[in-house]
């Protein structure tokens, strides 16, 4: 039961047949993005009284954000956005739980702690993000609603992990132009292309606004049942002409195309000694199958012309995305003839003998074990 | 086997529009990229494409035998990237 203040702030809410103030009370959302759609996902959840929302973004807030998000001020300026979002939300109603997490979410948001949402709400502003919340949670099994808008259109799609693992996804329907822009940023081995354009895709609060309510709407699932497959609406903000379709699952999808059904995840210490007895106690032991990390690893820098380098221990056994194509530029010769090995698929024994007991710098490890798909969660809960 | 297919093409704001007679093997990413070429659309940016006869969205790769009918309107959607 709501205390009577809430019960008082919510009763034109109680008016309407098919709102449950109470399921959308006890709603947990992440908000991934803090932008001009992000601000207005978290200002309608807030409105409506959703019980917690955690937001996330590594960005700070520019003067030219604020024509289009509603929950920053001039003041904020040079602030973290999801810190500055969460705040104004939490002053919108204090007895909803909102909580910024400040950061890239590919490193703040763990297998675990996704899946203790209802829904993530894909806020943000290219590709390769999405790819990756798309993958993060059709493994975690938990409901992502991507939202994006331009100056004109905007576009709600859902896809219910949650309620059946058969669901299409993101990639489902993403056409190759999507992947191609993607490798304008990134070279094939996954380093940042430092000569790369960010695409300034010019918006309006109008349709940031009608793209977040409608995410919001989604997310909560208001007014009606979880939907059983994945869809995508489309509104025109200029002649409010729509359409909503299905969204059907492509066979041989680079995204859920991987897994015939989710993988089982399975929690582990991300001490590689012991990967054999964790895993093993959960029924997957691993033996000399491969493992597919969540993310590429260098594993070897070496110079065609002057030979192995000493700045290769700067590099070797860390993540590709965290360094740019400058570094196939050698030290020593300063030719651009740095030979960087780069790989995400390893054996267990290869990955002791790298990493000793050490972590390995990745999310997460998939392997095909006794013809499953099995989930290695490698991220660690504090104090664990 | 490969037939031929009549059906119709248009954008989501609907103000181009055309008749097209199309081999079946045809794929989405074909009319996507005539109508980029024929519509002069924005380069920049990238499209889906819709069969709002049958309320389903197309795999880009699939070809037109598998979601399509003659006399089906299909719609060609941007794919918003901003947030």
């Amino acid at each position: 039961m709501l205390d009577s203040r809430r019960a008082q702030r919510y009763r034109r809410h109680d008016l309407i047949d098919w709102f449950s103030q109470e399921q959308v009370s006890a709603a947990r959302v992440a908000v991934i993005g803090a932008g001009a759609v992000g601000n207005e996902v978290v200002k309608n959840l807030a409105l409506l009284g959703c019980g917690t929302i955690d937001v996330f973004d590594f960005d700070t807030v520019e003067l030219h954000n604020l024509t289009r998000s509603i929950l920053l001020r001039e003041s904020d300026a040079g602030r973290n956005k999801a810190e500055a979002v969460a705040e104004r939300a939490r002053d919108i109603d204090p007895h909803v739980a909102v909580r910024a997490v400040p950061g890239d979410f590919w490193d703040t948001l763990s297998l675990g702690r996704l899946q203790q949402y209802d829904c993530a709400v894909a806020a943000v502003d290219n590709f390769e993000a999405r790819l990756r919340l798309n993958q993060l949670c059709l493994i975690a099994r938990v409901d992502m609603v991507n939202a994006g808008l331009d100056s004109r259109w905007a576009a709600v799609e859902s896809f219910p992990f949650g309620a059946s693992g058969a669901t299409a996804c993101y990639e489902c329907t993403l056409p190759e132009s999507a992947y191609a822009r993607v490798a304008e940023r990134y070279s094939c081995g996954g380093l940042r292309r430092r000569a790369s354009l960010e695409r300034r895709i010019p918006t309006t609060a109008v349709t940031a606004s009608v793209a977040g309510a409608l995410a919001a709407s989604t997310a909560l699932r208001l007014g009606g049942e979880a939907p059983s497959q994945a869809q995508r609406r489309l509104l025109d903000t200029i002649g409010g002409a729509g359409s909503a379709v299905a969204i059907g699952r492509r066979g041989g999808c680079p995204g859920c195309g991987t897994f015939e059904r989710p993988p089982l995840v399975v929690r582990i210490r991300n001490r590689w000694t012991t990967l054999h007895g964790d895993a093993g106690s959960a029924g997957t032991a691993v033996g000399d199958q491969p493992l597919q990390l969540s993310d590429a690893l260098i594993t070897g820098y070496e110079c065609a012309a002057c030979g192995p380098l000493a700045e290769a221990m700067q590099y070797v056994n860390r993540r590709a995305t965290t360094f740019d194509d400058a570094i196939a530029t050698c030290p020593r010769c300063t030719a651009p003839a740095v030979r960087i090995e780069i790989r995400d698929t390893f054996t267990v024994a290869e990955l002791v003998s790298r990493f000793g007991s050490g972590r390995v710098p990745a999310k997460f490890a998939l392997a095909e074990i006794n013809g499953g798909a099995v989930c290695f969660d490698l991220e660690e809960t504090p104090g664990s | 086997m490969t037939q031929s297919l009549k059906l119709y093409v248009r954008t989501a704001d609907q103000t181009r529009r055309a008749e097209l007679d199309l081999d079946s093997a045809s794929t989405g990413a074909d009319i996507i990229q005539a109508a980029v070429d024929n519509w002069a659309l924005p380069a920049d940016t990238d499209y889906t494409l819709v069969n709002t006869t049958t309320g389903r969205a197309l795999a880009p790769g699939d070809d037109l035998a598998k979601g399509v009918r003659p006399g089906d309107m299909l719609e060609v959607q941007p794919v918003l990237v901003a947030g």
